[in-house]
């Protein structure tokens, strides 16, 4: 976290007002990180950053930021399906991996079966 | 008798009198002819006929609309759908939806959350297919080795020449019974390397933090939750599929939840983007395994039996990693000198790698 005592934070900067001590966006929103905030604030909206900050816990506000950041770019950038198109490609993926392993343990059970077959036979006609 | 009549005429009017207001107040609050969208009903005011966010929010299900008003708010999300194409727009409030019916379900994650577990299970299938390819792979050489072998033993029934084959396949019954995966690649410092060994990160995640993620199941406020699916063919995120509707532990990677470029970009592109993600996902997920109300500690031996399992496995497969090579070749080199060339080092790294647990 950055010192607050010497300059706002980004939240303030970009709202431009005075940051307080008990500024609520201060701890999450440095003033190194500019972006961050003007994301947030563009697809969220200042208040409502604020108020989902008061519902969480404040040992969890971090990863809420966090991950609320990562919407909003994900949404800047993709305006129509936002962090759900990766969500969606993701699913995806997962579900190409489980039919290729099925698949892939499918032949193994066959090959384990055909092998434990020839094994014995291949034991009873070395030893006979 | 008239007295009557004039009483039961009045109460009659009366009640034509309030009937006829309550008509009217009903008529006012359905906005005219068709009845107001969750939208407008939530925010108390009359839902004109081209009201832009009628189409995406039934009167019936009024929590879809305060979980996108929650999140966005009415006036970004008219501000997104007056920058879209009329052909884009359903798909875009479907992704918001979704995205806020998410949040209302995990408030500190949201989407991030999702995205981080299905990465895991990507990871985790693809160990899982490595392990079982390379045993496919055994089975296919020693099932050809047989074959040969077989071939061979009808060659020298016939010839009668005789031949000792007994420890060839002794090695080979081991080999099956350890059930240990061969890098069948002659190659020597090809050897097969643990499927947790350290790779680049942008290829996998390398576990490092342990944390337990778990949701409760869906449709259980009241509403039924929305199901996301487009023309493009994008999956249905429905109650079954969803994801967060078990419980989940997994190991989570520093550069994982990296800045997310565009909804047709690669899960390893994702995962090689180390934005601002980058270290604040790692910070995130230090919080999440102290801290997340959820955590079950009757999952820790699951998750030890799992990492054990494949511990067990790697320790198998290094150990005899070129023996067949040896028996292929014939090259008179014995095990043990085999076993000591593929080292310490490997297995250190290997252990490292899983910092939960040790290796003996």
């Amino acid at each position: 976290m950055s010192n607050y005592t010497n300059s706002p934070c980004a939240a303030c900067k970009f709202l431009r007002r005075k940051c307080t001590s008990d500024c609520v966006f201060a701890p999450y929103f440095p003033p190194e990180e500019p972006t961050k905030f003007a994301n947030v604030h563009r697809i969220f909206g200042a208040s409502n950053v604020s108020k989902i900050l008061q519902e969480v816990a404040p040992h969890q506000r971090e990863d809420a930021v966090n991950s609320l950041a990562y919407e909003a770019e994900a949404r800047l950038k993709d305006p129509v399906y936002g962090c759900v198109g990766a969500i969606s490609v993701l699913q995806r993926q997962v579900l190409r991996l489980q039919r290729e392993l099925e698949e892939t343990n499918a032949d193994l059970m066959r090959y384990a079966s055909c092998l434990g077959g020839e094994t014995t036979s291949a034991y009873g006609g070395r030893r006979g | 008798m008239s007295h009557v009549k004039h009483i039961h005429k009045g109460s009659l009017e009366r009640f034509l009198d309030l009937l006829l207001i309550a008509l009217v107040v009903l008529m006012t609050l359905k906005g005219g002819t068709s009845g107001a969208c969750a939208a407008c009903k939530y925010q108390r005011r009359r839902c004109a006929a081209d009201c832009p966010l009628a189409p995406y929010f039934p009167a019936e299900q009024p929590k879809l609309f305060q979980n996108v008003h929650r999140l966005f708010g009415v006036r970004s999300i008219v501000k997104i759908l007056e920058r879209l194409d009329e052909t884009q727009r359903p798909e875009a409030m479907k992704s918001i939806i979704f995205q806020s019916y998410v949040r209302d379900r995990s408030p500190v994650h949201g989407c991030l959350g999702v995205t981080q577990q299905l990465q895991y299970m990507i990871w985790l299938a693809e160990e899982e297919l490595k392990a079982v390819n390379a045993q496919l792979q055994l089975y296919r050489s020693q099932n050809d080795g047989q074959n040969q072998q077989n071939h061979n033993q009808m060659m020298i029934n016939e010839l009668g020449v005789g031949v000792d084959n007994k420890q060839q396949q002794d090695d080979v019954t081991s080999q099956l019974d350890l059930g240990m995966g061969l890098n069948v690649n002659n190659n020597q410092s090809n050897v097969v390397a643990p499927f947790f060994s350290p790779l680049p990160v942008s290829e996998t995640q390398q576990p490092q933090m342990s944390y337990t993620y778990s949701c409760s199941e869906v449709n259980n406020n009241g509403y039924s939750p929305p199901a996301y699916n487009t023309d493009s063919g994008k999956e249905i995120m429905t109650n079954n599929n969803n994801v967060w509707g078990v419980h989940n532990r997994f190991l989570y990677n520093d550069n994982n939840g990296g800045g997310f470029n565009n909804q047709n970009e690669s899960c390893h592109e994702m995962k090689s983007n180390n934005g601002v993600m980058g270290i604040q996902s790692q910070l995130v997920n230090l919080q999440m395994a102290s801290n997340h109300q959820q955590q079950e500690d009757e999952d820790d031996p699951h998750e030890y039996d799992e990492i054990h399992q494949f511990l067990e496995i790697i320790d198998d497969r290094q150990s005899f990693a070129d023996s067949k090579e040896a028996y292929a070749s014939s090259s008179g080199e014995t095990l043990k000198e085999q076993i000591d060339e593929i080292g310490e080092n490997e297995l250190r790294s290997a252990a490292t790698c899983f910092s939960l647990t040790s290796v003996n």
